[in-house]
């Protein structure tokens, strides 16, 4: 049997108030997790601290099996995209993907590569040239999207990633988001609070109170039958 | 079909608090006025055509430049450390690097003096060099510029980091990106109107500091002399057309670098 793909044990954490003992947690390889729970129950600090932006007081952080808990974020491999996106003001939308593949220090001509099959992924290759400051909330959210898998990283974390944006857009990014995970075959841990958003992505769905993991829903077949492409609405 | 007018109300409002703005804009074109209407283009060609003047326009963008940079190179780390960290004694530092700003120009000048007169100061003064390195020497003018300069460097470019949430450097760094490149590639990237900013208002306040230069290098024609020293000398004795002259090309200059400035993407931070 493969070892999961994202695997905390017996983590404790602290900071300020807020406090994590004793956490246990394990997504497989190609699984599709959603964490959900109410505001303030951990959800963005236990991505950040899977991500490595935040170090367990006791426990440990495997990523694939490898036991990551000291291992600083650049040496993770691991996708993360934030609540607001965060792309970088100074940096076209193919200056965003490629910022990855750059300080990996790969050639020119593998990153122009990596960097189009991805837009054409997310279907985005249009924006390549354009500044991200014009952008709408769902081309963002794509943006960011791409510049986490450009480097085929293992592990996406998702942060409340369609939060920001209107309710069309966010049902077709959920779909998009679906289909680049099984496309690829990654594990995805998602942040939601929103229970359509939800319904349409996730393999299993983890309510978070408090710091702890107060139960664990598994679903058949997540997003099969979304309400909107049942009424027939195109999405393309 | 034309756009509508935006909501105006109170046009007299507007116009009560545009006059101290008249008023003040008034007084600044009117003094910089009066320097150029105040010179005749005899003095000028005089003043041009005296080596000591040339020579003092040089060292005064020599030494200005190379503080200037000085200060920039510690205001970046400084500002960073200042911006992203709270640690003990980080109150106190912040109030320490408010001094060279608030404090007047000549008594830091005295500071300076008095260091150099105690054991580690007389030495690091003398100790390499039987002449000394600082005082009555033209890096003595380097010295006080960077100290003055460095304060209002620290400042403009810790508000450029205060601004940049540190949330862009935490995704970098999960972009494989490590600490320096993150760094480099994403800090100052984004915070680099800032730093021109910082530089900038440093050597606009470098580039006319009087009194703590005067105390520390003196104006020794051809060696310490710098543009606003040579102002001083020359209505000392006297000839102030020439110091006119002098006031006129310090505004010039200082102009033409406002407008660089702006040119190249500085507008918007502070102006």
């Amino acid at each position: 049997m493969s070892n999961p793909a994202i695997e905390l044990e017996h983590v404790c954490f602290k900071i300020g108030v807020f406090e994590m003992s004793d956490f246990s947690l394990s997504i497989s390889q190609g699984e599709y997790f959603v964490l959900t729970g109410p505001n303030g129950s951990g959800k963005t600090l236990l991505i950040k601290l899977i991500a490595g932006l935040y170090r367990p007081l006791a426990g440990r952080v495997r990523l694939s099996g490898r036991d990551v808990t000291p291992t600083p974020p650049w040496n993770r491999n691991i996708g993360y995209v934030p609540q607001d996106g965060l792309l970088f003001r100074n940096r076209t939308v193919r200056g965003n993907i490629r910022f990855a593949m750059e300080v990996r220090r790969i050639t020119s001509k593998r990153i122009e590569q990596s960097v189009d099959r991805v837009a054409q992924l997310l279907k985005i290759a249009h924006l390549l040239d354009r500044s991200v400051n014009g952008l709408s909330g769902g081309e963002c959210q794509k943006t960011a999207l791409a510049r986490a898998l450009v480097f085929e990283p293992r592990v996406l974390l998702l942060d409340e990633p369609v939060s920001a944006i209107d309710e069309d857009s966010r049902d077709g990014l959920c779909h998009d988001l679906r289909r680049i995970q099984r496309a690829l075959g990654i594990a995805v841990l998602h942040v939601s609070h929103n229970r359509r958003e939800i319904d349409l992505v996730a393999d299993r769905i983890g309510i978070l109170e408090c710091g702890r993991i107060a139960r664990v829903d598994a679903r058949e077949s997540p997003g099969a039958n979304p309400p909107s492409e049942a009424a027939g609405e195109s999405r393309e | 079909m034309p756009s509508s007018p935006r909501a105006s109300y109170g046009k007299w409002f507007d116009i009560l608090l545009a006059i101290p703005l008249a008023g003040y804009l008034l007084l600044i074109a009117g003094l910089v006025c009066a320097i150029f209407l105040a010179i005749t283009p005899g003095e000028v060609s005089a003043a041009l055509a005296d080596h000591d003047i040339w020579d003092a326009i040089l060292l005064s963008m020599i030494t200005s430049t190379l503080s200037t940079f000085l200060s920039v190179v510690v205001a970046i780390p400084a500002g960073y450390i200042l911006s992203r960290h709270r640690f003990w004694g980080h109150s106190l530092a912040d109030t320490l690097l408010d001094l060279p700003i608030v404090l007047p120009p000549l008594v830091m000048g005295l500071c300076v003096l008095l260091f150099f007169s105690t054991g580690v100061g007389y030495w690091l003064d003398r100790g390499i060099v039987e002449e000394g390195l600082f005082i009555y020497q033209p890096l003595g003018i380097v010295l006080v510029q960077f100290i003055v300069g460095c304060a209002f460097a620290v400042r403009v470019i810790k508000s450029g980091f205060d601004a940049l949430d540190p949330s862009y450097e935490e995704v970098a760094m999960t972009l494989g990106a490590g600490r320096w490149q993150t760094f480099y590639k994403v800090t100052l990237a984004n915070v680099a109107p800032a730093i021109l900013a910082g530089a900038v208002i440093s050597w606009a306040r470098i580039f006319g500091l009087f009194g703590p230069v005067l105390l520390v290098a003196g104006t020794m024609r051809g060696r310490t002399e710098i543009m606003p020293t040579t102002i001083y000398l020359e209505q000392s004795i006297g000839h102030l057309g020439v110091a006119l002259v002098i006031g006129a090309m310090m505004i010039v200059i200082s102009m033409a670098m406002l407008i660089l400035f702006k040119r190249f993407g500085g507008k918007g931070l502070i102006w």
